[in-house]
């Protein structure tokens, strides 16, 4: 039995596995027609046959890696034609597909009636299962491109622009932002105050203006409200004064976002924050407490959403502007 | 990486497109690629079978090579030539080399 023969089969053979069907005769033919001259070349030089033969093979490598450049197949999953975009497009669907997922489920669990424990059991494996899928799927999708349009280059990645670059980012700390923060500020203030002696709800039938805010509001918690919106036009100026976020400032304004929210969750939880005379007016009442569920519900979600937005900008802020 | 280990690295990138024109020049004269190979080696162009072969493919596939399959004896062996595409891509490299090897020469000595 010819051990030494065997061996070389059994090397273009598997090399073959992986090249196309059309160009397999051909190909294997010039590999063996290759290894056998190297073959002989070393034994010419004084080597053993078998010892030859090991060398020769040792030295061409990994077979199915022989294939792949002979055929000018990639080895690689995403190569440096389409990372960028894969890279670029997997950061951007992590940043905002996640957050959507877990704010979806958790005003459906609360709507539901789900208590905090189970809101909370519900949000984390989606959210889990939400950044595994996207890697996935987006890599696979990379994947097939970078194997299927062969040498021509889609526009993918291509076309990169001057318009591109990111804009220098905004400080958050000039004369705009102050009267952006400002006129805001005062714009509450006069709400909440001509809610009191106008109304900003309006009953077409009865009525007419009524206050939206519980009346009872007054004077403690509005009072308190308008300490809080003179701190957070304090802090504007200072802000501006200093030209840019700090993080004393930033840790000032997560302070201010939780002065307002906290107080603001309790209200709403014990109903005491709406106006009760509005919507039994407004709408019949066996649908009145499930709309007034909601509304509270949907109130406390975007208090949250806006407080935590704004609290971790002023930190990004603060961070960027070291 | 260490010292040698980069050295390496930058010959072979150094090296890389003078193996392409040295086999368009060498296939003028059909042959295979074992020959070429030894000829290569003995002409001092450092190279190795797995860089080789799938070279010459790539220059087939591109239009610069032509092949054939000589069975005339033992071993059967597919034999290369050059193309006129091929020899019109040998005389821009060889004129580019040429530039290259000047402009180093003209560059602030070496100490």
């Amino acid at each position: 039995m010819n051990v030494t023969a065997t061996l070389t089969d059994r090397y273009v053979e598997t090399a073959m596995r992986t090249v196309p069907e059309k160009q397999r005769p051909d190909l294997a033919a010039e590999l063996r027609a290759s290894i056998e001259d190297q073959i002989d070349a070393r034994i010419a030089a004084g080597d053993p046959a078998d010892e030859a033969e090991r060398a020769v093979l040792t030295g061409l490598g990994d077979p199915d890696a022989l294939a792949a450049q002979y055929t000018d197949r990639p080895l690689w999953l995403i190569g440096p034609r389409y990372y960028l975009t894969w890279w670029r497009l997997t950061k951007l669907l992590w940043a905002i597909v996640p957050a959507c997922a877990a704010f979806g489920v958790a005003l459906a669990q609360m709507l539901a009636g789900a208590g905090i424990g189970e809101v909370i059991g519900a949000i984390v494996p989606v959210v889990i299962s939400v950044i595994v899928n996207i890697g996935f799927w987006t890599a696979l999708v990379f994947f097939i491109i970078e194997r299927n349009v062969g040498g021509k280059d889609i526009a993918l990645g291509a076309g990169w622009t001057l318009d591109q670059l990111p804009e220098k980012k905004e400080r958050g700390a000039g004369l705009s932002d102050l009267i952006a923060s400002l006129i805001f500020l005062l714009l509450a203030a006069g709400a909440v105050v001509w809610d009191r002696f106008v109304g900003l709800a309006y009953l077409a039938e009865g009525d007419g203006w009524m206050p939206a805010l519980a009346p009872a509001l007054w004077p403690g918690w509005i009072l308190g409200l308008f300490v809080l919106i003179a701190l957070e036009i304090a802090l504007a100026v200072w802000v501006y004064l200093q030209g840019r976020w700090t993080p004393a400032a930033a840790a000032a304004n997560a302070a201010l976002n939780i002065a307002f929210v906290v107080p603001l969750l309790y209200l709403l939880t014990r109903d005491e924050l709406l106006n009760p005379a509005v919507f039994p007016a407004l709408l019949p009442a066996e649908s009145a407490q499930t709309v007034m569920t909601i509304l509270t519900l949907l109130l406390g979600f975007g208090a949250v959403g806006v407080a935590l937005w704004d609290t971790i900008d002023a930190f990004l802020k603060a961070r960027r502007a070291r | 990486m260490s010292e040698t280990e980069a050295l390496e690295t930058h010959l072979q990138e150094l090296r890389r497109g003078t193996i392409v024109l040295a086999c368009l020049r060498l296939l003028r004269d059909p042959g295979y690629g074992y020959g070429l190979l030894e000829e290569l080696n003995r002409r001092g162009f450092d190279t190795d079978a797995n860089t080789l072969y799938p070279l010459l493919r790539r220059l087939e596939k591109q239009g610069h090579l032509t092949s054939e399959w000589n069975t005339d004896e033992a071993r059967p062996r597919k034999f290369y030539r050059t193309t006129a595409a091929g020899r019109r891509l040998a005389g821009a490299l060889t004129d580019d080399f040429t530039a290259i090897a000047d402009a180093i020469a003209a560059l602030p000595e070496e100490n």
